[in-house]
């Protein structure tokens, strides 16, 4: 019989990443599921992201994704850890699974789930406190962008813009974005942090057509001028022509002779 | 006497207005302007206007050359897509508002000022596009104003204000050629002192800060004093915003940011 513990905590505490190491520590088989998470008045959850799942998995190539399973066949084996991911601003009125929120322990009903263990940040010392803030009011929206390549350039500038407060009060951004040399960087925003955390994912793309891979963006905050922020991502990416003509350039150069 | 040096008003009349007082307080009554009257900027009109009421001897800027002209720089002269997208815009959007009668005025102006030993271009001798960075190498510094028969070339365009002194100049060269059968002949010239004075910008300011800047020059001393100047830019920013540009570039000014981003390769030239 393997463990499943849920992982909870608000936006940018760190979920993911604390996830990410503990999968790596674990010898035995990893197996991970995202919940979406329920809205409050005043705090809105973000919907069927994926960013999480497609980080996760660039990272740990063996990683089970849980949420790909049929739902009646979801078992945990001996020496697999599940890590059941859940966005959630408030503090759970209880300490271990007895604070599990009734509509979360129904979703997990419905997907045969038990958690033998429940952690959340802010509540559980075993958790880091850095970044875990108290939302009074959150707007949460995302975007899909599969498909979707980036001038670099522009979406440096767009990044800036956005967590600086050009579309609104940002207090939590995250993303998977496509470059055109086939690289996706995961963008990394959190109110408390000084600056953007950028990491490229392993996995490179071909440089021919556009990414197959999930892509996508995520801003959390208040006051958010989402029609603007969408016609400006709209300005910062390339058209088939473009995407054609730096694939064909880095097609090229590849094929040059070294020295 | 005192003169004044303004560059890249950017239709941003707040910013003049409040850079001509702090002139007029100093006595000043000589004033050359370096272009880049309008872009970007919500009161093309205003400040093209103000500048022919006062009679200011200006040269044309990059901006100004283009709304007459079309836009005749390459792509890779935005420093990304984004930047072009905007700086289209707002290209667009100036050649739809500047009067006739203003465009006419922009058309007359000549790509260079000369004064005695002094020189007046917006972005260099060469090219109203191409940018005299503060750190570019020092021989090219060196070559352009010593090519423009100046001692002191003002220049705007960057955005940064700085004074730059190029000093112990020297040329040396050697040639060989066949019929000197291997023996090498060294020349050499050595310059005398030569400065390029950025005004920065009244409109658009890239320093770091918010305010206008510009130069007061003393042809008795050559001293050079920058000046930073306060202005009313919510007033701008609220222009911006009900002129109809997009709202970002009133974000980005009051934030201390230039309208569109500066080319990393700023010494880059069109040359399509």
């Amino acid at each position: 019989m393997g463990q499943a513990w849920l992982i909870s905590g608000s936006p940018g505490c760190g979920k993911t990443h604390w996830i990410l190491n503990t999968f790596k520590n674990h010898k035995g088989s990893c197996a991970y599921i995202r919940l979406n998470g329920h809205s409050d008045i005043d705090l809105e959850q973000v919907k069927f992201s994926k960013i999480d799942s497609a980080f996760l998995k660039d990272h740990l190539p063996h990683l089970i994704d849980v949420s790909n399973s049929n739902k009646s066949s979801i078992s945990i084996r001996e020496n697999t850890l599940l890590l059941i991911e859940l966005p959630q601003f408030k503090l759970p009125s209880q300490n271990g699974v007895s604070g599990i929120d009734p509509r979360v322990l129904h979703e997990l009903e419905i997907l045969k789930l038990q958690p033998n263990r429940y952690l959340h940040f802010g509540r559980d010392i075993e958790l880091p406190t850095k970044d875990t803030l108290d939302f009074k009011k959150i707007e949460s929206s995302n975007l899909n962008l599969q498909g979707c390549v980036w001038d670099p350039p522009s979406l440096n500038t767009f990044w800036f813009e956005l967590v600086n407060g050009a579309y609104g009060d940002v207090y939590r951004a995250k993303a998977l974005m496509n470059l055109p040399d086939g690289r996706c960087m995961f963008f990394n925003w959190i109110v408390s942090q000084q600056g953007s955390q950028y990491l490229p994912l392993n996995g490179v793309a071909p440089l021919t057509g556009r990414p197959e891979r999930h892509s996508e963006i995520v801003i959390q905050g208040k006051n958010l001028d989402f029609a603007l922020i969408q016609s400006t991502i709209n300005h910062c990416l390339l058209d088939d022509s473009v995407l054609a003509y730096h694939q064909a350039s880095l097609k090229s150069s590849e094929l040059q002779p070294i020295g | 006497m005192n003169q004044a040096v303004i560059s890249c008003l950017h239709a941003n009349l707040p910013a003049l207005e409040a850079v001509l007082n702090d002139i007029e307080y100093l006595g000043i009554q000589n004033i050359t302007c370096l272009g880049d009257l309008v872009g970007y900027g919500p009161q093309p009109n205003e400040v093209v206007e103000l500048i022919r009421e006062k009679g200011i001897q200006t040269c044309q800027g990059c901006w100004d050359e283009d709304i007459i002209d079309g836009l005749d720089a390459c792509d890779c002269s935005y420093p990304s897509q984004l930047a072009e997208k905007r700086g289209h815009f707002a290209h667009q959007w100036t050649t739809d508002k500047l009067t006739n009668e203003n465009k006419e005025f922009l058309a007359s102006l000549p790509t260079s000022i000369r004064k005695d030993k002094c020189l007046f271009v917006h972005g260099s001798p060469n090219s109203q596009h191409e940018y005299l960075l503060p750190d570019m190498d020092a021989f090219a510094a060196l070559e352009r104003v010593e090519m423009s028969g100046a001692e002191t070339l003002f220049c705007g365009h960057t955005h940064q204000p700085y004074i730059r002194e190029l000093t112990n100049g020297s040329i040396s060269f050697r040639i060989q050629n066949a019929s000197s059968k291997g023996i090498q002949e060294q020349q050499g010239m050595d310059l005398p002192m030569r400065r390029i004075v950025n005004a920065g910008s009244v409109g658009e300011p890239r320093h770091g800060g918010i305010k206008a800047t510009y130069v007061v020059y003393n042809d008795n001393t050559c001293e050079v004093e920058i000046r930073e100047v306060s202005y009313d830019i919510e007033r701008t920013c609220k222009s911006i915003i009900e002129s109809g540009l997009p709202p970002i570039f009133a974000w980005r000014l009051i934030n201390g940011f230039e309208f569109a981003e500066q080319a990393e390769d700023a010494s880059h030239v069109c040359e399509r």
